[in-house]
C-alpha cells in the first residue's frame, strides 16, 4: 500500500449538497411511507379477523376430543357474543351402519322452492348476499337438457303446464370430484356417505366449486349476515354453524338432523312429499322401499361417474 | 466459510445499493412503478376487508381475471427455457448471456404467478394450511397442490441458476459445471411440467367440458412458447436500448491498437499469470514461444485499442489498468464488457478473422500485452489455460440482432402450432354440434344473446393469425416487425388462453344458466399492481445483472478464486501506487477497484468498506442507465475529455 491513503477516497460532498440530498431523501421516504400507509388504509375496517386460537387451530381430523372440546366451545362464544344468542354445537360423527340416500320424486315436485327456504332457515345461510343450497330448474315437458332450463322463474302460481321441476342440490356423490381436487383436504366424504367440509380450514380457492358438476357449492364471497332473530341455535361443526367470510360452504344432508335422527329441513318442509331420505342399508327404511320398488331412476349426469346418492324417479 | 458468507452478504448488498441508482428515467420508471403497486394493494385490502365481493366473480364464474392473468404468467415463465435449450443442449453462442435474462423473466413471472393465486384465495391467511408437515398439502390427488409444488420449486431452481451464474460472474470465477449444469436439465424439465400441471388444473375437471379436453396441456404449452419468446424479444431490445447510453467513443484519441511497444519480457508474462491461472504451469520453453512477436504497450485512459469494424489480428491482454469494451449499435454505444488486469480483447476476431466486432477504450492507465492471433491460437492449445481463455470469450454482454432473430425462429415455430392447435379444438367443437358446444359458441359466437367475449376472441383470434403471418414472411427479420408480430402475438395469447380459456368454462354452468362475468375496477387494480410488481422486479433484476455481466461490477481487486488475498495485494498495489488517474481533477476517478483492499488491509471493521465500496459504485455509476454518468452528488463526473483525463 504505497499510495497515500486518502488518495482513494472521494472528496467528501459540500455541506450544501449534503443536506439538500438528505433533504430529497428523507422527503422521498416519507412520501412513500405515506403512500404505504394510505394503500394500506382500508384494513382499518378489518373487524373480523382470526383470532389467534383460530388461526392455530388444527385439521378436524387431527383434533383431540378435548382440542375439539375447545373448538366448540370457542365457536359458542363467538355466536353468542356476534348474534346475542348462545347456541348448541356438537360435533357429531357418522353412525355405523349408515349410508344416507336421498330420492326426489320428479312427478310430484312442483317447483315451490319451499325447499329452498326451508333450507336456508335451517342451516343458517347468508341472507345477505341470500346463499341458498337448492337450485329448482323449471324444465320444458320431457327434456333433461339443462340448457333449457329457467332458474328464475317466478310466476302467479306453480306447477306451469308442459313443464317439470328439478331440484338440484349436492348429490353427496360416492366418487366426489370436488373432494380430489382440494389442495388441502379441507373437504372429504364420510363414511355416512355425506361430504363435508371444515369451514376453519378451507383456503377458499374454489377449485371444488369449478369441480363440481352439479354447481352444488357456493362460497361466501363477503361477510355473511344472518338476521339475529333467524338464526338456528342447533349447530353441528361440520353442518350449520353461520360461516367465514372467504370459505367454501354447501348442502350436507343437514347433517346436524340427520345425524341426530331427524329428516332433513328440505324434506320435512315439501308440502308434496316428493322427498323421500333414508338409510340405505337398512332393509326397512322408506328410502330402501323405494330403491326396489320404483322402476326408473336418473342419477343426474351419470356418465361423469360421480355415481350420485341423490336419485331422481318417477311415479308415473 | 465465514469469509464466503461474508462476501456473498456483501455481493447481495452491493447488488441492493445498485438498485437505488440511475439516472431520472429510471428513477420516473421505478416511481411510477411504485405508484401502481401501491395502488394495486390499496384495492388488495379493500379485497381483504369486505371479500371477494368486490370482483366480478360469482358462484356461477367462481375464477376470473386473477386466475386467467396466472396462468398466462405461468407459460411465460415456462418459455424461459426456450432459451436455455438452444444454449445448453444445441451449444448457441448467440444465445448465451441471455439465458440470465430469461430465467430473470421466468423468476419474475412465478412471484406474479403466486401473488395472483394469493389474492384470488378467501382466506390467503390461511396459506400455512399448504405447506405440507404444518397443514394438509392433498398431493398428488389435487393437481392444484401439484401446482403449488412445481411453481416453487421452480422459483427456486430458477433463482439458484440465476444467482449462481451471476455471481461466479461477479467473482470473475468460472461457474462449476456440477453447482448448475444439473440445475438447468432438471429445470427444463420442470418448465414444461409447470405448464402441463396448470393445464390439468383445467384438463382434470370432468364437468366442465369446454377444459375437459386433451388438446389443452399441447396448446398451452404452444401458446407459452410463443408468447414467452415474444416478451425475451422486447425485454432484451428495450434492455438493449437503456444499456446503450453510454457515452460515444472519441475516436480523436489515439490508435494504440498497432503502437510498437516495448517487447515482452518473461517477467510480463508472469505479471499475467497472477490474473490468468494456469499460464504459470506452462513450461518455460512454451512461455518463451508465447514472447514472439508479444509486446507490451504502456496505455492512457481514452486511448482505443480495437476499433468497430477495422480488421485486426492481434489479441491483447490487460497488464494493469482497465480496458472498457462498447459496442456501437445505431449510433448508441453500450458497454458489452470491462475488463481488468488479465482480461483479453480481440480474440474473436483474431480468431475467426472477421472484422473487430467493438470498440475497446483504455479507462484507466496501464499496460497492454499484445500478442499476434497464431500466438493465442497456440495458447488455446494448452489444457490448462484453454478452458480459462474460453470461458473469458464468452463473458460479455451482447444481445446481437442473431440472438433474436434465433428467438424470431422459435417463435415462428410455435405460433404455427399454436394456431394450429386452436383450429383443431375450433373443428373438433363446433363440427361435432353436441351440447358440450355450449362454451365454446358463448365464446365465439354467443349464447341465447350474450356475448360479452366475442369481440375479444376474435381480436386474439385476428391477432394471433397476423401476428403468424408476419412471422413467417420475411418481412419479420426487420426488427421493426418483429416487434409488431411480438406484440400481438403477446395480446392475442393473454386473451385467447387468460379470459378466452378461464371463463368460457365456466359459461353456461353445469346446470344450464349463463351468467357474465367482468372484472370490476378493484380487480383490475389489483391486476395492474401484480403487474406492476412484476415489472418492477424484473427491472431491480436487470439493474443488478447487466453491470455484472458487463464486468462493471466485480468483486473488488480479488484474487479470482477467492484465495489468497496476500498475492493480488502484491499484484496489484504497484499498479494502484503508479496510477496517478486514480486522482483527476481533484476527486477521485471513480473505480471501486482502488478501495477495497486498503480497507481490508486497514483492518477496518467491514462495514466502512462497505460504505466506501458503496459510495465509489455510485460514483460510478454502475448500471444499465447511468454507465458513464452522472454520480449521485452534483459533484460532477470528470470529464473523460483529454483535458481532464491529463491533468
Amino acid at each position: 500500500m504505497t499510495s497515500p491513503e486518502p488518495t482513494s477516497y472521494p472528496e467528501p460532498p459540500r455541506a450544501k449538497d449534503i443536506s439538500r440530498r438528505s433533504f430529497l431523501r428523507s422527503t422521498a421516504a416519507f412520501a412513500g411511507l405515506s403512500a404505504l400507509a394510505a394503500s394500506l388504509s382500508p384494513l382499518r375496517e378489518l373487524s373480523d379477523f382470526a383470532s389467534a386460537d383460530e388461526f392455530m387451530q388444527k385439521y378436524y381430523k387431527e383434533m383431540t376430543p378435548d382440542d375439539m372440546a375447545k373448538v366448540l366451545q370457542r365457536i359458542e362464544n363467538d355466536v353468542e357474543r356476534q348474534y346475542g344468542m348462545r347456541p348448541h354445537v356438537r360435533d357429531l360423527k357418522p353412525m355405523d351402519g349408515v349410508e344416507f340416500v336421498y330420492a326426489l320424486n320428479l312427478t310430484r315436485c312442483i317447483g315451490c322452492r319451499k325447499c329452498v327456504h326451508a333450507c336456508v332457515a335451517e342451516n343458517n345461510q347468508s341472507h345477505n348476499p341470500e346463499i341458498q343450497y337448492i337450485r329448482v330448474l323449471k324444465l320444458p315437458h320431457g327434456s333433461l337438457d339443462m340448457e333449457k332450463a329457467d332458474h328464475n322463474y317466478a310466476p302467479e302460481s306453480v306447477p306451469e303446464k308442459g313443464f317439470f321441476y328439478m331440484p338440484v342440490q349436492c348429490q353427496q356423490c360416492r366418487n366426489p370430484a370436488c373432494v380430489k381436487v382440494c389442495p388441502v383436504n379441507a373437504t372429504w366424504q364420510e363414511k355416512d356417505g355425506i361430504t363435508v367440509i371444515d369451514y376453519d380450514w378451507c383456503i377458499g380457492c374454489r377449485y371444488c366449486e369449478a369441480a363440481c358438476p352439479y354447481f352444488a357449492r357456493r362460497f361466501n364471497f363477503t361477510k355473511p349476515e344472518i338476521p339475529p332473530e333467524r338464526l338456528n341455535p342447533n349447530m353441528a361443526y361440520l353442518g350449520n354453524r353461520p360461516r367465514k367470510q372467504g370459505v367454501m360452504e354447501k348442502c350436507h344432508f343437514c347433517v346436524q338432523r340427520t345425524r341426530d335422527g331427524r329428516y332433513p329441513a328440505c324434506l320435512e318442509v315439501c308440502p308434496v312429499g316428493a322427498r323421500k331420505f333414508g338409510n340405505i342399508l337398512d332393509p326397512d327404511s322408506e328410502i330402501s322401499y323405494i330403491m326396489r320398488t320404483k322402476r326408473v331412476f336418473i342419477q343426474l349426469k351419470e356418465e361423469m361417474g360421480t355415481s350420485p346418492r341423490f336419485f331422481y324417479y318417477f311415479d308415473k | 466459510m465465514i469469509t464466503a458468507a461474508r462476501d456473498y452478504l456483501f455481493f447481495l448488498r452491493r447488488c441492493l445499493s445498485v438498485a437505488f441508482i440511475g439516472d431520472w428515467r429510471y428513477y420516473t420508471w421505478m416511481a411510477l412503478l411504485t405508484g401502481v403497486c401501491l395502488l394495486g394493494l390499496n384495492a388488495y385490502t379493500k379485497q381483504l376487508v369486505h371479500g371477494l365481493v368486490v370482483t366480478g366473480m360469482t358462484d356461477e364464474v367462481s375464477w376470473g381475471v386473477y386466475i386467467a392473468n396466472f396462468t398466462f404468467l405461468v407459460g411465460v415463465a415456462a418459455a424461459a427455457v426456450m432459451l436455455v435449450i438452444p444454449v445448453y443442449i444445441y451449444n448457441n453462442e448467440e444465445l448465451h448471456d441471455l439465458v440470465i435474462f430469461g430465467e430473470l423473466l421466468a423468476v419474475a413471472a412465478i412471484v406474479m404467478c403466486l401473488a395472483f393465486v394469493t389474492v384470488d384465495l378467501g382466506r390467503p391467511d390461511r396459506f400455512w394450511h399448504l405447506i405440507p408437515g404444518l397443514g394438509q398439502l392433498n398431493f398428488p390427488a389435487s393437481m392444484l397442490s401439484w401446482d403449488v409444488v412445481v411453481l416453487n420449486g421452480y422459483l427456486l431452481l430458477n433463482v439458484h441458476i440465476c444467482g449462481y451464474l451471476l455471481y461466479c460472474r461477479y467473482q470473475g470465477r468460472k461457474p462449476s459445471k456440477w453447482f448448475y449444469i444439473p440445475f438447468v436439465f432438471v429445470a427444463i424439465g420442470w418448465a414444461i411440467s409447470i405448464h402441463t400441471v396448470t393445464a390439468f388444473l383445467y384438463v382434470g375437471l370432468g364437468g366442465r367440458p369446454f377444459w375437459n379436453s386433451a388438446i389443452v396441456g399441447p396448446r398451452f404449452l404452444a401458446s407459452a412458447f410463443s408468447a414467452g419468446p415474444a416478451i425475451i424479444i422486447l425485454a432484451l431490445q428495450i434492455v438493449r436500448r437503456v444499456t446503450a447510453s453510454s457515452a460515444a467513443v472519441d475516436f480523436t484519441r489515439p490508435y494504440q491498437g498497432d503502437a510498437p511497444g516495448r517487447p515482452a519480457s518473461l517477467a510480463d508474462l508472469d505479471q499475467l499469470a497472477a490474473n490468468l491461472p494456469g499460464l504459470a504451469a506452462l513450461p518455460l520453453a512454451a512461455r518463451q514461444e508465447l514472447l514472439a512477436g508479444a509486446a507490451v504497450i504502456p496505455v492512457a485512459p481514452g486511448d482505443l485499442l480495437l476499433r468497430q469494424g477495422e480488421t485486426g489480428h492481434e489479441v491483447f491482454f490487460v497488464l494493469r489498468g482497465q480496458v472498457v469494451v462498447k459496442l456501437e449499435e445505431g449510433g448508441r454505444y453500450r458497454v458489452t464488457r470491462t475488463m481488468g488486469p488479465g482480461g483479453q480483447l480481440g480474440e474473436v476476431s483474431a480468431l475467426s478473422a472477421t472484422p473487430r466486432v467493438a470498440t475497446a477504450i483504455v479507462e484507466e492507465a496501464g499496460a497492454v500485452l499484445r500478442i499476434p492471433g497464431g500466438t493465442f491460437r497456440r495458447l488455446l492449445e494448452f489444457p490448462a489455460v484453454e478452458p480459462v481463455l474460453r470461458h473469458r470469450m464468452n463473458t460479455r454482454l451482447m444481445i446481437t440482432d442473431k440472438a433474436l432473430l434465433t428467438l424470431r425462429s422459435i417463435l415462428q415455430v410455435s405460433m404455427i402450432i399454436n394456431v394450429f392447435l386452436l383450429a383443431n379444438e375450433v373443428f373438433k367443437e363446433f363440427y361435432s354440434g353436441n351440447l358440450h358446444v355450449a362454451s365454446a359458441q358463448y365464446l365465439f359466437l354467443g349464447l341465447h344473446g350474450y356475448h360479452a367475449l366475442v369481440p375479444w376472441i376474435w381480436t386474439a383470434v385476428v391477432f394471433n393469425l397476423v401476428a403468424m403471418f408476419i412471422l413467417v414472411l420475411p418481412l419479420s427479420r426487420s426488427l421493426k416487425w418483429l416487434d409488431v408480430a411480438c406484440v400481438l402475438c403477446i395480446v392475442g395469447i393473454w386473451i385467447e388462453k387468460g379470459m378466452g380459456l378461464v371463463i368460457p368454462g365456466f359459461i353456461p354452468t353445469p346446470l344450464g344458466a349463463i351468467v357474465e362475468y367482468g372484472p370490476t375496477w378493484n380487480e383490475t387494480l389489483v391486476c395492474l399492481g401484480i403487474w406492476a410488481l412484476g415489472l418492477l422486479l424484473y427491472t431491480l433484476f436487470l439493474r443488478m445483472a447487466v453491470p455484472i455481466l458487463q464486468g462493471r461490477m466485480v468483486q473488488a481487486n480479488e484474487d479470482p478464486r477467492g484465495k489468497s488475498r496476500a498475492l493480488h495485494k502484491t499484484t496489484h498495489c504497484p499498479m494502484q501506487s503508479s496510477s496517478p488517474h486514480s486522482l483527476v481533477g481533484g476527486v477521485l476517478h471513480p473505480d471501486s477497484k482502488t478501495v477495497a483492499p486498503e480497507s481490508r488491509s486497514h483492518l477496518n471493521p467491514s462495514r466502512s468498506r462497505f460504505d466506501r465500496l458503496t459510495v465509489s459504485d455510485k460514483l460510478r455509476g454502475i448500471g444499465p442507465t447511468g454507465n458513464d454518468l452522472r454520480p449521485a452528488t452534483p459533484a460532477a463526473d470528470p470529464p473523460r475529455g483529454p483535458g481532464a483525463a491529463r491533468s
